[in-house]
């Protein structure tokens, strides 16, 4: 069973999804630029055959921060491509994913866009049965056609191609981020010290299947 | 490490796919050709497995990893079992490639990528059209039920195959029978409200419900094409070979009766039943036509080309029809003929040049002397592909077990010329575009008919397809991944240009013209 599938009126107003995304993104992005901000560098001479697994993330990396915020470069590709909201759902799947295959990778402020753009275009190709190609995602991501073509094979790789999310573990996503919305309204005025903490245990205990949601976890990516 | 790391499922699957390269295998023989990419047969140097070998060319820029193969790959990780092929892995050619500089730059990749699937000798279609073929009925209930059996197993696990055809029934020499070719299937759920697309399923196979543009369907679609394909197995030949789709529905209607609220409630509703509907009501005529059958074969058919999807028996069903259960019963796979090695490269090698031979010669001879009545069929000259209907008695397949016969059964995708052995469909090659049965060719037509053209985006992959034929011409057998066809268009311009409900016939489309290559 897939979730979803079928393209909504890009038109209207940004479905909700898009703001829970930006939410959970930024603050796990801000939270791994500070733990690791040196993380992921392609190294200076790595071998010819450094293999995916030890690359990581790193094809993901920016040279420099674009300057577009989450929020708004979700929008556009919201806008452009007409994706459904399953597609931003399953492309955070995809995400959580490949941080977990290659638990030295952060998403950070240098690859997070990049994460994005390619993982929505392979949920929009695994799940609507009409979508864009990829030379029109890279023109609404801002990345050349080849690049993209290249990042889209680099994620696949990292997934091992587990580009299927059944309807069960779909759910559990979305309730995640469902909850993490509502903290994060309850809890907005709180000091940073106690933001962790109590992130921490909130994330633990928010999901059932702990392991699929990792991108909650504030220190998913060290220890 | 994460906090959630026990039991996190895919680090439970070593080794990694993408993690070996294709030089763990030495490539024996190529035994599909395509435009866009081959097939090989190899041998794994460590373990002496032969396996098939299917190179994914990526060298479409625009629409980047092909999203057939994307599918397909998507929903073979899933299923295992004996009658579904098996994709045991995803190997790379030789990694990345330096820069300039000579520095390693892991963001070009020029390889190839490859899926490995298990090696399977024949396909269905082609194993057929072996020249002297004769199934016996043991043999043809024993494909049957293997073909009911995994595509239960795809329906429980809701997956609909959507390409169900002869070429997408592969046949190994133990008499296993497996589908094959998941670059249209799709998952479904019963519950699933969102629109599917109608552009599935080769033409000839494809169900009235389809063909009347319904957008929500389930397995039954499938049963249907099932139905064709048990009919053709009885019958020696294709039984619905509909030109386009208008002709396609004529020629059911014709075999099953015209539909109606009595037989087929809520019929009135689909969305192209006005445009269809039959000026005069027909019979079903399919006893009639098939009497020849027998009894337990002509009920089960009946069953399995039923109009309405809703009352059409399920794979599980039919599974329990008295036709697997009276005698003669379903042979065990293991004691069918070994039909003869089908790889074998000196035979292929020198067929082809036979076949070579024979084109030139054909082709001299036409220049030469165009004669009246060319051997090659129409097809290959005007785009009117009329199924060339093997010669021949057609009927009985009682007889013996067939003689052994030599080469390849698979699907090659050169046209088999004049002495490629009797050929009972129509062969690729439509150079004019003129015409496709598979959803392609719609320039003209009909546009304004109830198969509209979307305004919104170029619907199909373009007409005028070289080498597109038949449904099941010349090629592709199923380890066909079909190239990508989708829309394209600038974010800017044509306002989402592209987003066309037809994607999938452009898509398939394309594929099919792939298929004359042979096994894509």
């Amino acid at each position: 069973m897939e979730p979803g599938g079928e393209t909504e009126e890009a038109e209207a107003a940004p479905p909700r999804v898009l703001a829970v995304l930006t939410q959970v993104l930024e603050r796990l992005v801000a939270r791994n630029d500070r733990i690791g901000p040196e993380a992921e560098r392609w190294p200076e001479n790595a071998e010819d055959g450094w293999q995916r697994r030890q690359r990581g993330l790193a094809a993901f990396r920016a040279a420099r921060p674009p300057s577009i915020s989450v929020g708004k470069y979700l929008e556009r590709i919201h806008r452009y491509t007409g994706c459904s909201p399953s597609c931003f759902v399953v492309g955070f799947v995809y995400i959580d994913r490949a941080v977990h295959r290659n638990p030295g990778s952060l998403v950070v402020s240098l690859n997070v866009h990049r994460l994005i753009l390619t993982s929505v275009l392979i949920a929009s190709k695994v799940l609507d049965d009409m979508h864009h190609n990829n030379a029109f995602f890279a023109r609404v991501g801002g990345v050349s056609n080849t690049e993209l073509n290249q990042l889209e094979l680099e994620l696949l790789f990292l997934l091992d191609f587990r580009v299927m999310v059944s309807s069960h573990v779909f759910e559990s996503y979305y309730l995640h981020l469902e909850k993490e919305m509502m903290w994060s309204m309850t809890n907005q005025k709180i000091t940073r010290a106690i933001f962790d903490d109590l992130q921490d245990g909130e994330a633990k205990g928010s999901v059932n299947d702990a392991n699929q949601c990792s991108l909650s976890s504030p220190y998913h990516s060290i220890d | 490490m994460t906090v959630a790391a026990p039991g996190q499922l895919n680090l439970e699957e070593p080794p990694s796919w993408g993690s070996r390269s294709v030089d763990c295998f030495e490539k024996l023989e190529q035994i599909g050709e395509g435009t866009y990419g081959q097939v090989y047969m190899a041998r794994e140097i460590k373990t002496g497995e032969i396996v098939a070998l299917k190179k994914i060319r990526m060298d479409n820029e625009r629409e980047g990893f092909p999203i057939t193969a994307i599918r397909e790959i998507k929903i073979l990780k899933k299923l295992h079992h004996e009658n579904v092929i098996q994709l045991k892995e995803i190997v790379t050619s030789p990694g990345p490639e330096k820069d300039e500089q000579g520095k390693p730059d892991g963001n070009k990749y020029k390889g190839n990528i490859y899926m490995v699937f298990e090696y399977m000798d024949h396909d269905l279609t082609g194993l057929a059209d072996r020249p002297g073929m004769r199934f016996t009925v043991p043999q043809i209930k024993c494909y049957m039920r293997q073909l009911l059996t995994g595509l239960h197993y795809c329906h429980v696990n809701q997956v609909l195959h959507r390409d169900i055809k002869g070429s997408n029934l592969l046949i190994d020499n133990e008499g296993n029978l497996k589908l094959a070719d998941f670059g249209l299937a799709r998952s479904f759920s019963s519950d699933h409200n969102g629109n599917l697309t109608n552009r599935v399923i080769t033409l000839w196979y494809r169900p009235p419900e389809l063909l009347l543009g319904t957008t929500k369907y389930g397995p039954a679609v499938d049963m249907w094409s099932v139905g064709c394909i048990f009919a053709e197995l009885l019958h020696g030949k294709p039984i619905l070979p509909g030109k386009n789709e208008p002709e396609q529905l004529t020629k059911i209607f014709e075999l099953c009766g015209t539909p109606d609220e009595v037989n087929w409630p809520g019929v009135s509703k689909i969305p192209w039943y006005n445009n269809f509907k039959p000026s005069r009501p027909m019979k079903r005529r399919l006893r009639e036509v098939f009497k020849h059958f027998d009894r337990h074969a002509l009920d089960l058919l009946e069953r399995m080309l039923t109009l309405d999807p809703s009352q059409r028996i399920s794979a599980k069903d039919a599974l329990d029809a008295e036709y697997f259960w009276n005698d003669p019963l379903p042979c065990d796979p293991k004691s069918l003929p070994k039909y003869e090695s089908s790889h074998e490269f000196q035979t292929k090698k020198k067929r082809q040049q036979q076949r070579q031979q024979q084109e030139e010669a054909a082709k001299r001879q036409k220049i030469q002397h165009p004669p009246p009545h060319a051997r090659l069929p129409p097809i290959q000259q005007t785009g009117q592909p009329h199924p060339q209907i093997r010669p021949g008695p057609s009927q009985p397949m009682h007889n013996a077990p067939p003689p052994m016969a030599a080469g390849p059964s698979h699907h090659y995708g050169k046209p088999r010329g004049p002495s490629g052995g009797p050929s009972r469909y129509p062969q690729g090659g439509n150079p004019s575009g003129g015409y496709n049965p598979n959803r392609g060719g719609q320039g003209g037509g009909y546009g304004s008919g109830p198969y509209p053209q979307q305004g919104r985006g170029p619907p199909y992959g373009g007409s005028g397809m070289p080498g597109a034929g038949g449904p099941r011409g010349g090629g592709g057998s199923g380890y066909g991944v079909g190239a990508p066809n989708y829309p394209q268009g600038g974010p800017y311009g044509a306002s989402g240009a592209g987003r066309g409900p037809n994607m999938m016939g452009g898509n398939r489309n394309q594929q099919h013209q792939q298929q004359y290559g042979g096994w894509q």
